[in-house]
């Protein structure tokens, strides 16, 4: 059977794309932009790490656009990234530099610099708050109102602090292994296929642009046994780092003279991850090594589980999933999981028939065999 | 200053400065727009802390522009949708490498409000060193 060219639909595609419209303004309310901005910090966040563009603003604009669709917000801002110009690189940004909000460790209590619990859900009691339902403007004014009037008792340094990380202090202890500063330039999944083996660099990037359900659900794979990873979160950290680009024609400029271009929020874990390796006398000791995640925004589940499959491929084991690079890399992506699995609904018209003539045939000749 | 630093401070004051730096040239010199603020993306460059390697996270959107004073090209780049700082950060940079004299006038104001905004980072750090955990040892 050949292919059948059809036409026809193009009525009602317009009127569904109406209909779609409709459907998002039939209540006669819209979310602005800068209330999406205010009070969905966590959806904004994922999205811009999904969709592997760091923009808050564009971040808000395709949830709207999208009705609050995580996979099609992530496609939008796919989307319009593709139309753009790449116009620098930044220069390496190094994780030390950030700004710390928040900062823990499980496997310490006691870090240099201490724990910092900055802002999260982790000690909040989940039940649904009646009281938001009726939130007015003068009840969060005056609640700001009073915990500014609490802050303004708070001691103030006159230095920045920069946290040290905890794994440095593990190092200088000697506890974990030295490594190199290694400076070769990344691989960049955005303008060359994915090849396996995959480097360290093409595999971090894609699991920082992975979608948190899948990355997530992999690295809990691993935890319940379809792996051999279970970490100890070393530390998790989130806060600010500031990006510098150098001129592109000033090849000779110093670093004095790049560009600062702004800030960007991330999350970032270092897991400790116990193996087993030989000594010198070819014996087996316990050893540790390093998970890393990081993310865009403040998303500490998606970091917490980059860090194992960071882990987790490093050590490819052919007997669990999780360790299969090309399983893992392949299938976290989100615009190109939900493109295939919804290109399902596209017409298939000539494949299924062409399968139903199969079934006929084969029925067909089974009644010859049966008369 | 150095760019480095200038930038750091123009664009962490909210623009405040550099709308006033950019209309203190604009009223004094000619200039030529050579290219019009324009959206784009940077590539940002991580090193990861478990291997020491380098990879990348992912693009943030910025906005770039070229202003021409006394046959010297400036770059505004800043991360966003912010035309009017590009612009305004373009002019500056033009303006240093002009070497105008009015760029001599702007270090104070740029060390005043560095300090102001080392102050705002200090004062908001204060503010989350209240989430700081003080561990008590129980005795059993």
């Amino acid at each position: 059977m050949g292919y059948v060219p059809v036409k026809g639909g193009t009525e009602a595609i317009e009127a569904s794309i109406k209909r779609v419209k409709y459907e998002r303004l039939k209540g006669e309310a819209i979310i602005e932009i800068e209330t999406i901005l205010s009070t969905m910090r966590a959806l904004v966040d994922q999205v811009m790490s999904e969709s592997s563009l760091y923009s808050p603003h564009l971040a808000a604009l395709a949830i709207k656009q999208a009705e609050g669709s995580m996979e099609e917000a992530v496609f939008l801002m796919r989307a319009h990234r593709s139309t753009l110009p790449r116009l620098y690189y930044s220069e390496p940004v190094e994780t030390e530099n950030m700004f710390v909000q928040r900062r823990i460790s499980a496997s310490f209590k006691d870090i240099p610099g201490g724990q910092l619990l900055g802002a999260t859900y982790d000690y909040t009691h989940r039940l649904l708050d009646f009281d938001l339902i009726d939130e007015k403007k003068a009840d969060y004014t005056h609640w700001l109102q009073r915990y500014f009037k609490e802050l303004q008792e708070v001691d103030v340094q006159e230095n920045i602090q920069h946290f040290p990380k905890v794994v440095e202090y593990l190092r200088n202890e000697g506890l974990f292994a030295q490594y190199e500063i290694d400076n070769t330039q990344p691989e960049d999944i955005t303008k060359q296929s994915l090849e396996f083996p995959a480097s360290r660099s093409a595999r971090l990037q894609v699991l920082t642009r992975g979608q948190t359900g899948a990355v997530t659900s992999l690295a809990y794979a691993s935890l319940r046994g379809y792996g051999e990873v279970h970490p100890t979160v070393g530390e998790v950290r989130v806060g600010s780092l500031p990006i510098y680009v150098k001129h592109p024609n000033e090849a000779a400029s110093s670093e004095e003279e790049e560009f600062y271009i702004g800030d960007i929020q991330v999350t970032e874990v270092e897991s400790f991850v116990p193996v087993n390796v030989k000594n010198d006398k070819n014996e087996e000791e316990l050893d540790f090594e390093i998970g890393y995640g990081i993310c865009y925004g403040q998303n500490e589940t998606k970091a917490i589980a980059i860090s194992i499959l960071d882990q987790c491929l490093e050590h490819a084991h052919a007997e669990y999933p999780t360790h299969d690079e090309e399983f893992v890399l392949l299938h976290i992506d989100s615009v190109e999981s939900s493109g295939f699995i919804s290109h399902l609904k596209l017409p298939h018209y000539v494949t299924f028939q062409s399968k139903l003539d199969s079934i006929r045939q084969v029925k067909k000749g089974a009644q010859v065999i049966e008369s | 200053m150095n760019r480095r630093r200038r930038t750091e401070i123009l664009i962490q004051d909210k623009g405040n400065l550099a709308e006033k730096f950019a209309e203190a040239i604009l009223t004094t010199y000619e200039y030529r727009e050579i290219t019009a603020p324009h959206y784009g993306l940077t590539m940002i460059k991580v090193r990861e802390t478990a291997k020491n390697s380098l990879f990348y996270i992912g693009e943030v959107l910025v906005t770039e522009a070229k202003m021409e004073i006394n046959n010297c090209i400036g770059t505004g780049i800043v991360a966003g949708m912010e035309e009017k700082l590009a612009k305004q950060l373009a002019l500056i940079d033009a303006a240093y490498k002009a070497e105008l004299s009015e760029t001599i006038l702007w270090e104070s104001q740029l060390i005043a409000a560095e300090c102001e905004i080392r102050n705002a980072k200090a004062k908001e750090q204060a503010e989350l060193v209240s989430t700081k955990v003080n561990f008590e040892t129980m005795e059993i």
